[in-house]
């Protein structure tokens, strides 16, 4: 068996009296792309916070390609070859778009910025790559933040609601991009409410509840799942 | 290109100017041109550290301080030429910050800007009582010398050397590295700048000008006592300048000093007692009119870079 790129067991997290990740555990194979779903507020984002180190967990391990991350700093985490997107935009509003990219990278400047012209190409923000990032509409912002994790070339990725504001347009090429990075190698984890997006991305989905694993399987079973069901509609 | 051609131009014959200055200029001229060259030093070494990343200090004076003791300590009880004195005092001063950066670095938003006054007042105390070595509170006097035209050189090579500085961690990836932490230091960590260790590097950058400048200032006025370089008004001044000037660029520092100080200047000889009321009332416009300061307006208006 190969070792799994991620591979979390029984992780906790709690603040004050609310549980947001319940001893969760999950393992993630190279090359896939995997789906987290669940009611707002079941910690989804808490899980992703755990991963790389902007939260500090309460317990429970945590392997990146079988070494041991948990308890490390968040930078550390991310030169282990983890990538993250923030569900509330994170980009570095007062740099440039190009400048953005740039500054996540090291070594040769000029390879780096051939790179991160062909990134902003990509998502259609070449002609605005001197613009201030805070200063880019929503959808433009998210993209933006989706390509500088590609930047660093992480072999796990971790995207939290990236299609929400995207244009549907761009969406589908966001979404092709995903699939291409798959075919690279690339692991992804993908929080995301649109279950159309989860439905035709995913091979993999793990359902939250109260920050409980309560499923875990393909899209389509999922789906029938009993206890998903109920998560999300109640009894 | 051209433009860039003119600016050096410019900025050559600003310096060849200064250069010459001292052969013809009055004792009063020489001393306030000195004095300029001290505010740029050490607004230019606060942008480092605050404009740059963000973590704004409020005890920046205490590596002036330190640096006019170690300074005025190594001439008067060891005997040493000013100018090796003076870059003593910037290596003392960039030690100090190197003991104190580490815990104080840790602290977000408010709780490091009052970490940075303390330390400034634990440093004055402390001065105060060790009498053996800085005369304690009755001061320290330095041998009689003057030097004040060497001085200038000496403090005009620092201001120089800083913005030049300055201008090379603007324009560098480093510097970017930097300005993420400003921006969002959560995000800078998950993208794998380690944060930690580029705040240490412009602190540490930010020490060593005001040590050189207090360890000049220390041999220049020949007499130094707690209260004369730990005072926290000069911390204050070096913000306002740089607020004023525009902070997070280049020549933003170098405006607010040379604008404000001859402002102060101006008024303090006409309007003795309306100057610390002008003062607060600059910092006050500044804060609710421009917080950007004139270049930084002039930045974002225009699309300017940084080393405006
Ligand atoms: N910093 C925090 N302090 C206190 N409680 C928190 C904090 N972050 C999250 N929580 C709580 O933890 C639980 C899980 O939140 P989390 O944001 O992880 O959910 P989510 O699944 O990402 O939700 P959504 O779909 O709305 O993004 C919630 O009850 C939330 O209120
Ligand atoms: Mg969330």
């Amino acid at each position: 068996m190969t070792t799994p790129v991620l591979e979390i067991e029984r992780l906790r997290k709690r603040f004050g009296g609310v549980i947001a990740v319940d001893d969760v555990s999950l393992r993630l194979e190279a090359g896939r792309i995997y789906g987290l779903i669940g009611p707002n507020g079941s910690g989804k984002t808490t899980l992703f916070n755990c991963i790389t180190g902007v939260e500090r967990r309460d317990g429970g391990r945590v392997r990146v390609s079988g070494e041991r991350v948990d308890g490390l700093r968040p930078w550390e985490i991310a030169q282990k070859g983890v990538g993250r997107t923030f569900q509330v935009i994170r980009v570095f509003p007062e740099l440039s778009a190009l400048e953005n990219l740039l500054v996540v990278t090291r070594g040769h400047l000029g390879g780096a910025r051939t790179r991160a012209l062909e990134l902003l190409r990509f998502v259609k923000l070449e002609g605005l790559r001197d613009e201030y990032a805070g200063n880019l509409s929503y959808g433009q912002q998210k993209l933006l933040e989706f390509v500088r994790v590609l930047m660093r070339d992480p072999t796990l990725i971790l995207l939290d609601e990236p299609a929400a504001g995207v244009n549907r347009t761009l969406l589908n090429d966001l979404l092709d991009a995903v699939r291409q990075l798959r075919d690279r190698g690339k692991t992804i984890l993908l929080v995301e409410h649109d279950m159309k997006v989860v439905m035709g991305l995913c091979e993999t989905v793990f359902v939250l509840d109260h920050g409980e694993k309560i499923a875990e399987g393909a899209p389509g079973i999922i789906q029938t799942d009993e206890r998903v069901i109920e998560a999300y509609f109640g009894r | 290109m051209t433009r860039r051609r003119a600016a050096l131009a410019a900025l050559a014959a600003v310096v060849a100017v200064l250069a010459a200055y001292p052969a013809f200029a009055s004792g009063y001229g020489v001393r306030a041109t000195l004095q300029v060259f001290m505010w740029i030093v050490l607004a230019s070494s606060w942008n480092l550290i605050s404009g740059l990343t963000g973590y704004v200090s409020f005890g920046h004076v205490a590596f002036f301080g330190a640096g006019a003791y170690a300074g005025a300590i190594l001439v008067a009880k060891a005997g040493w030429p000013w100018l090796p004195a003076a870059l003593a005092g910037g290596v003392a001063a960039v030690l100090l910050a190197l003991v104190i950066g580490y815990p104080c670095l840790r602290l977000r938003g408010p709780y490091f800007a009052i970490a940075m006054l303390g330390l400034n007042e634990v440093l004055r105390a402390l001065v105060s009582y060790f009498e053996g070595l800085t005369g304690g509170g009755n001061g320290l006097s330095l041998p009689t010398l003057d030097a004040t035209i060497p001085i200038y050189y000496a403090m005009g090579a620092s201001a120089a050397m800083v913005t030049l500085v300055t201008h090379a961690i603007i324009t560098s990836r480093f510097g970017l590295r930097l300005m993420t932490i400003r921006e969002d230091e959560v995000a800078a960590e998950a993208m794998g700048i380690d944060t930690g260790r580029h705040k240490l590097y412009a602190f540490l950058l930010s020490a060593a000008g005001p040590g050189i400048a207090g360890a000049l200032t220390a041999r220049d006025q020949g007499y130094i006592e707690p209260i004369s370089v730990f005072p926290l008004a000069t911390t204050i001044t070096m913000i306002v300048m740089v607020l004023f000037g525009g902070k997070g660029t280049v020549w933003g520092p170098v405006l607010g000093a040379v604008v404000l100080f001859v402002a102060q200047e101006v008024v303090w000889t006409r309007y003795p007692y309306v100057h610390p009321l002008l003062f607060g009332a600059i910092i006050v416009a500044v804060v609710l009119l421009m917080p950007r300061g004139v270049l930084g307006i002039l930045q974002i208006r225009y699309r300017l870079p940084r080393t405006i």
